[in-house]
Formats: C-alpha cells, sequence, structure tokens
C-alpha cells in the first residue's frame, strides 16, 4: 500500500515538477550518481529494455542541437505588457487606456516562475533524465530507505555523495542519458496500474499541490519529499539556497610580538662596617699617591726650568762678557795698527790745499773688506743716519754673465775695519739696500731675483731676515735696482717704495708679520706693442733702473730708467708721468736731490755725463762728461754746490759749482782701473769723510781735503746768518748767472781735460 | 694601657672619611651625579632614619627616571639582585652607611 502511494506522489510529483537548466558538468555528475545507484540494484536489470521511446510528435533535433547552452537573459522589459491595453471604465462609459503599470501597485493574477520550464521540453527531458526534479528509479532497493530520511539528514548526505563516485563516473554523457531513459519509462509503466487504484486518494493531493506547485520553497518541497525520494536542489543564481548567500567570513587569528627585554644583570654585596672603612682607606690611599705623583711633576718641571734658565743666564752672560770683552781687544788691536790711519783721519789735512786754489785732493783711509764676499761687487753703501761712524754695504754682483749664487749685507765700523760689525749672509745678490732713519737698525734691501727684505740689525744672525716679500705671490720680476724707505702710512704702518727692471714702482708696507705689496706705477714706453710668437701684442714696460722721492713732497718721485728717460711721476697717479725728460741714453744709475734747494737734482748714466737739473726746465743746467760710465752721484751735505760721483775707470770726481762750473775740483783715482770698478758712494752726514764700493767687495773710505769743504763766509753786513742759508743763498746766486741768460748747451757741454 | 695608648695613637691618625664613593656603579654620568647627590642629601635630611632616607630617594630617582627604583640604606647589610643594567649605583658615605640604589621593573 505506502509502495503504492509512494509511486502515485512520484507520478503527481512527476507532472508538477519544475525542471531548472543546469551546467552540464554539474548534470553529468548527477547523473553518474544515479547511475551507479542503478548499478546497485541488480534486481531490476532484466526489466530495462534498452530501447529509447519518443513522442510522436517530437521534433527532430541533431545531437549538436541538443547539446548546445542557450543562455537567458533578464531584461527590465516585461514581455507580458501590451502596449495599447484598454479596459472599459465604468464610471465613464467607455474604454480608456489603461496606465502603464508601475513596479510596486502591480498585483499578479498569475505568477509564472522564471525558471520554468516545460517538462515535455528537451530539456526538462534531459534535467529528469539527469535525475533532478524526480526521482530516475522506483521505489525498491536501497533508496526507499532513503526517502524516510528527515530533510535535515537529507542536507547532510548531499555533500559527501559526489565526493563518492562510482568508477563508471567516467562515462560519457551520451551513455548516461541512454541508460537512464529506459528506467524512467519504466517508472511510468509500473506506476501506472497503481494510479486506478488509489485515484480518489490522489485527487485531494493534486488539489493541495496545485495551490502552489511552482514555489520552489524549501517549506512546500519538504512536504512533498516526506512520501517521495528527495529532489535534488540546482545551485544556480535563480534558484539560490540561503547558505550560499553567506558571505565568507575571514578566519580571526591573533599576531603577537614580543621585543627584547632590557638587559638586566645581577650584583651582590656584603655592606659591613669593616668592608666600608676598607674601601674608604683605600680610596684615600690612591688619592694620596695621585697628589704625590702630581705634584712631584709639577716641582720636577718648574725646578729644572729655572736650573735651564740658570744655566742659560749663566751662559749668557758669559757670552755677552766674553763678546765685551773681545770686542775691546778687537778695538785695541785695531787702533794700534789702524793708528796712523786714526791719526790721519783725525789730524791731517793736505797743506798742498792752500797753494792751489780750487783744487782739493781726497786722503785714502780704511778699506773695508769681508774675506767671504771677495769675488762681489759692493752694490750699495749707505752710511747709518743715527751713527756717524757706521755705514751699511750692500754685497751682490754686476757681472751677470758670471753671476754670484749669494749676496751679503754688512755693517761696518769705521772703529773696526777689519770686520763688519754685522753681516749676514743672504740667498741672492743684494742689489740695494736703505736704512730707515725712525729707526736705525731697520734696513730694507732689494734682491737680485727680485725679492725685497727688511734685516733688523738687533736681531740674532740665525733670524736672519724679519720680513720678506712673498716669492710666489708678489715679488718684481726683476732686478731690485734701488729701495726707499717712504713716510708711513696712514695706518701707521712703516712703508718702502722699490723699482725693479720689471719697470714696476711697488710700495711695501711692513705690516706685522708680512709685507703687503702695492704697485704704484707701471712705467709704459712709447714703443708700439711687439707682436708676440702666436700673434698677441707684447707691451713693453721700460725697466726701472732709480727712484728718488722728493724731499718735501712726499707723493712726488722720480724714476730713472733704462732708456735714459727721467719720469717725475706721483703717487696719485698710477698711469701718467707728472713729467718725461729724456735724460741720458744710457742707464740712469741715479737721481739725488740737492740738500739744500729742493728743486735742483743731479743724475748720473751709463752714457759717461752728470747732469744737473732743475724741476721743470727740459734741459739741464749743467752737464759733465766723465769720461767712463758713472756709477753714483751724491750732493754734499755739508754744502750746496759740491757733490761727487763715482765712475767705473776707478775715479772719484769731486764738483764743486761755485768754485768751478765746468771742471770738477777734485779728481782722483781710488781704485786701479784696470782690475776694478767703482759703483757706489756716498757722503758722510756729518764727518767730511766719503766711502766708496769697488767691483771687487771693497769699500774705500777717503777724507776730503779742505779746499773740497769749504764753508761759505757769512758777509760782513750780516754776521748772525746760519750757514744754511748762505749756502742756499750761493746756490740761488750761481742759479741765477745759470738760468739768465737763457740756458745755453754749448757752455756746459764743454770738454774738460782728465787729469 | 699600651693597647689603649695605641689605639689612642691610631684614633689620632685616623681620618674620618664622609665623602660619598662609589663601590660600585654603571649608571650614566648625569644620572649617577644625580644619584649621589640625592643621597647624600636623603641621608644628611634624614641620619637618624635610613628608611625615610631611602624612601625620599626612591621617590626622587622615580620621579627623575621613572618608577621602580629601589634604594636600601644601612649599615651592615647582604644583597643580591637583579637590576636593569645602566641603573645601579652602589655606594657608601658617611663613613658608615651603604647605599644601594637600581632600577627593576
Amino acid at each position: 500500500m505506502l509502495r503504492a502511494m509512494v509511486k502515485r506522489a512520484l507520478k503527481r510529483d512527476d507532472d508538477t515538477v519544475l525542471i531548472t537548466k543546469t551546467l552540464l558538468r554539474l548534470n553529468q555528475k548527477e547523473s553518474s550518481k544515479s547511475r551507479s545507484n542503478l548499478v546497485d540494484d541488480e534486481a531490476l536489470e532484466w526489466l530495462k529494455p534498452r530501447t529509447l521511446l519518443k513522442p510522436d510528435e517530437q521534433e527532430d533535433v541533431p545531437e549538436a542541437e541538443l547539446d548546445e547552452e542557450v543562455g537567458r537573459f533578464l531584461t527590465t522589459i516585461n514581455p507580458q505588457w501590451v502596449a495599447d491595453e484598454v479596459a472599459y471604465h465604468y464610471g465613464q462609459g467607455k474604454f480608456v487606456k489603461k496606465p502603464k503599470p508601475s513596479f510596486g501597485k502591480a498585483y499578479p493574477l498569475y505568477i509564472y516562475q522564471g525558471t520554468a520550464i516545460r517538462k515535455d521540453s528537451e530539456e526538462a527531458k534531459a534535467q529528469i533524465a539527469a535525475g533532478y526534479g524526480m526521482v530516475g528509479f522506483d521505489d525498491a532497493g536501497p533508496k526507499k530507505v532513503k526517502v524516510k530520511k528527515s530533510a535535515a539528514e537529507e542536507e547532510e548526505e548531499e555533500e559527501p555523495e559526489p565526493e563518492a563516485p562510482p568508477p563508471e563516473e567516467a562515462k560519457h554523457e551520451e551513455e548516461v542519458l541512454e541508460e537512464e531513459k529506459p528506467v524512467e519509462t519504466v517508472e511510468e509503466q509500473e506506476a501506472h496500474p497503481v494510479e486506478e487504484e488509489h485515484e480518489e486518494a490522489a485527487e485531494a493531493e493534486e488539489v493541495i499541490e496545485e495551490a502552489a506547485p511552482e514555489e520552489h520553497v524549501e517549506g512546500h518541497e519538504e512536504e512533498v519529499i516526506a512520501i517521495k525520494p528527495r529532489v535534488k536542489k540546482l545551485a544556480n543564481q535563480f534558484n539560490f539556497c540561503e547558505r550560499a548567500a553567506l558571505t565568507y567570513n575571514l578566519p580571526r587569528r591573533s599576531v603577537e610580538t614580543q621585543t627584547v627585554p632590557p638587559p638586566r644583570a645581577t650584583y651582590g654585596a656584603t655592606v659591613l662596617q669593616c668592608i666600608i672603612f676598607d674601601f674608604y682607606q683605600e680610596d684615600y690611599a690612591r688619592k694620596q699617591r695621585e697628589k704625590e705623583e702630581e705634584k712631584p711633576k709639577r716641582l720636577r718641571k718648574k725646578a729644572r726650568k729655572h736650573a735651564k734658565s740658570a744655566q742659560q743666564i749663566h751662559d749668557e752672560q758669559l757670552a755677552q762678557r766674553i763678546r765685551e770683552a773681545w770686542t775691546i781687544l778687537e778695538r785695541l788691536v785695531n787702533q794700534n795698527i789702524y793708528d796712523d790711519i786714526a791719526q790721519d783721519y783725525r789730524y791731517w789735512d793736505d797743506p798742498s790745499d792752500e797753494f792751489r786754489e780750487g783744487m782739493g785732493s781726497l786722503l785714502p783711509l780704511w778699506k773695508f773688506q769681508f774675506e767671504p764676499m771677495r769675488s762681489h761687487a759692493v752694490c750699495d753703501v749707505q752710511w747709518n743716519p743715527h751713527y756717524q761712524d757706521l755705514f751699511a754695504v750692500a754685497y751682490g754682483s754686476l757681472d751677470f754673465t758670471q753671476q754670484q749664487k749669494q749676496g751679503c749685507l754688512c755693517l761696518y765700523s769705521i772703529k773696526n775695519p777689519a770686520y763688519p760689525e754685522y753681516a749676514v749672509i743672504t740667498e741672492s745678490p743684494v742689489i740695494c739696500l736703505d736704512v730707515f732713519k725712525e729707526t736705525p737698525y731697520l734696513i730694507c734691501v732689494g734682491l737680485y731675483d727680485g725679492n725685497v727684505c727688511v734685516y733688523n740689525a738687533q736681531l740674532t744672525l740665525e733670524s736672519s731676515y724679519q720680513y720678506k716679500s712673498d716669492s710666489v705671490r708678489d715679488k718684481h720680476s726683476n732686478i731690485v735696482w734701488e729701495i726707499r724707505w717712504g713716510a708711513r702710512l696712514i695706518d701707521g704702518e712703516a712703508s718702502f717704495f722699490s723699482i725693479s727692471g720689471d719697470g714696476r714702482v711697488v710700495q711695501w708696507a711692513v705690516m706685522p708679520g708680512e709685507l703687503q705689496a702695492t704697485t704704484i706705477i707701471t712705467l709704459r714706453t712709447d714703443l708700439p706693442p711687439l707682436p708676440g710668437p702666436d700673434g698677441t701684442l707684447l707691451t713693453v714696460n721700460s725697466c726701472g733702473s732709480c727712484i728718488c722721492f722728493h724731499p718735501e713732497k712726499a707723493d712726488i718721485f722720480m724714476v730713472g730708467t733704462e732708456d735714459g728717460m727721467i719720469y717725475t711721476c706721483s703717487l696719485k697717479y698710477n698711469r701718467n708721468y707728472v713729467r718725461s725728460v729724456q735724460g741720458h741714453h744710457m742707464p740712469v744709475y741715479r737721481i739725488h736731490y740737492n740738500y739744500f734747494n729742493n728743486s735742483i737734482y743731479a743724475s748720473c748714466s751709463g752714457d759717461w755725463r752728470v747732469k744737473i737739473w732743475e724741476d721743470g726746465r727740459d734741459e739741464p743746467l749743467f752737464m759733465f762728461e766723465l769720461g767712463s760710465p758713472v756709477g753714483d752721484v751724491k750732493w754734499a751735505p755739508y754744502s750746496s754746490t759740491v757733490f761727487a760721483a763715482c765712475t767705473a775707470d776707478g775715479k772719484v770726481y769731486v764738483f764743486d759749482l761755485n768754485v768751478n762750473k765746468y771742471r770738477p775740483i777734485c779728481v782722483q783715482a781710488v781704485v786701479s782701473k784696470k782690475t776694478k770698478k767703482l759703483t757706489r758712494i756716498d757722503f758722510n752726514p756729518i764727518l767730511p769723510i766719503v766711502v766708496c764700493g769697488d767691483t771687487k767687495g771693497t769699500c774705500h773710505v777717503v777724507k776730503l781735503s779742505p779746499n773740497l769743504r769749504v764753508m761759505c763766509k757769512p758777509p760782513k753786513k750780516a754776521q748772525g746768518i746760519e750757514q744754511r742759508t748762505l749756502q742756499i743763498m750761493k746756490l740761488d746766486k750761481l742759479l741765477s748767472l745759470v738760468r739768465d741768460p737763457p740756458f745755453q748747451t754749448g757752455v756746459v757741454d764743454e770738454k774738460f781735460e782728465d787729469d | 694601657m699600651g693597647e689603649e695608648a695605641a689605639a689612642a695613637g691610631a684614633a689620632v691618625e685616623k681620618v674620618v672619611h664622609t665623602y660619598p664613593l662609589i663601590r660600585h656603579t654603571d649608571m650614566s654620568e648625569e644620572m649617577r651625579v644625580e644619584a649621589i647627590e640625592l643621597s647624600v642629601t636623603a641621608c644628611e635630611k634624614f641620619s637618624q632614619n635610613n628608611e625615610l632616607a631611602a624612601r625620599m630617594v626612591k621617590e626622587s630617582m622615580d620621579k627623575k627616571f621613572g618608577p621602580a627604583f629601589h634604594v636600601v640604606v644601612g649599615e651592615s647589610y647582604g644583597f643580591e639582585i637583579t637590576y636593569e643594567c645602566t641603573t645601579i649605583c652602589y655606594m657608601y658615605f658617611g663613613g658608615n652607611q651603604a647605599i644601594c640604589i637600581w632600577k627593576c621593573s
């Protein structure tokens, strides 16, 4: 009876079940599963006929089309809606157009499930064959047991089933379909006889089922399922089960980290009074020891210093005393040796002067020589302005083909002709020097290599120079020919000027620790620029050879050049000359201002001539030709009209313009003409002596005879007039004679006889 | 009598040291100076009450360098402690007191 009931239910279900389209893959799986069930049911095997039964009206569809997957699309357009639908309006009594139904206000009269397909369609059959929507085999066999299971159990079973597929699973889909369809037919055939028996009961069931046949709700299904074998749910986007709607929950996990704990250590000790005491004692002892160690160090140091300094003082004192003693002894010896010279210097005046009016002579006195400097030439010589017995000598070399490596700066005293008081060897020959008048121990020197130095005679010889120009940055690029101390700068620093063969006049400021160079003027020439080797034009500077500052106007100076020009320059202009005169035809060796008249100066040159100039005149007042290159000319400090010159042939000429305007009043050969030349000469500012240097490193001191140093006798009318005024008057008188009548070259150019 | 005289002689020579003396420390310079100063102040303030002195040092150190300092002040004790590195200072003060400061939390 039960069996018949189930059959009946199945039959009913068969009519109304909705078959949903599923994926082919799923189909395959399910079919193989149902087939496995069939295989298990061996008892029914003989019943299954292997023929396919088709309905008569079924369309013939090729296999390929059957397998084709047809997609369905969901649209928002309602296919049931008719655009021009009308309805009869009873109120108005006429047909009116129905308004377009809007969502929410629609009243569904009939609901047709979108997923439903007709059960007699091909697709439905395929699905049924696959086991969806109905049971593909009869109630006999093991399936019967499953039918009685509860819905909850069914769900559980769903999952494990596909996991254990039967071995036939690999079979093709076509085969599966073929196998299943006969089963279906068999079932239907079997069901028919039972159907009639229970027709009334089935009628009742039909009424219930028809009420909601299409609604695929779980609850309804359960009702049905309770009496029929379970119907597999189709899981797709239209018929989803609620479980699938659950979102995926991320698994929770906890992550922990641990930092390294701060490092720890253990320490232990015991506190006892004795331990504390001992430790204090120890520490105290250590402190005491440290103190003791430190103390003697300091003491020892002090003691050592003291002892040393005492020794030094002693040594120094001893050395000083010995030196003094030796100096005295040396002086004594020298006094004995040079006694006659000293006597001559002091008392001997040439008695012949009385008899030859207007002529004088020079008495040779001492000769100064420094043994290491025998082969050097005396390049400059200058009396010290403070000590009348002291003069400075610059040892250099004027033989430029055999230039000496070294030079020497010496200070001689006439009290000791044997050895210089101060001598310092320089790296390069010394060409010129000048003694600073304010501090007579400062001597600036110009060197052959273009450097300038300042020597401090008070310092020990080890310290050598006190200042030296920077050989790289600012030294001259040629021989420094003359160097002269200038006025102090605004800041109070001493400064000196140097003139060099490179055509520059440079002012050197004596800063603490260094010399600061400023180029005053670059001596330009009128020559056009010479073409260089690679097309450049080289401007030629005239080579400066001497410089002379105006005694009163500190910014005016005169520069003599090697091409014979005499330029008057000013510190205020660094480009233009105040005046320029073609003074000589050969290098100008010296320009020297008269001590009494600031507008009168003398110049001497390698063209054998000495010229006396007046500022502002282009022609010299006097011109003397001495028959040999004139190395030096100096005005006498005691007379306004006396000057002396020394020549390369070893002679010293002394002129007194007041006595003889044309000839020297004294010409005397000091050195041998053949071996030596006289280079420089200088009047002692106070004593009636002249020092002149030669090219063999010897300085000759000669005494001027009385006729060479005649003083002016004041006129009887004005007895109280100073000598200086008289001298100036004497020179002015002489100058007026020369100036007026206008300058005649013939007069001064007259040759004098050489003796 | 002889012994007493000797003791007296020794007592004359004995110098009483009261300056703070570090026995062991690995504190930083700044912390050490602070600890010494605090200990000296506390021990001078509470010369009769080591407990209060220790409390004062501890609280001050907690305030300055963060909590969990431990301070022991006493004349006779033994200890074996675990401390966070660079926070121990074991020192003597006043010639008879030992102060141990350390931090461990």
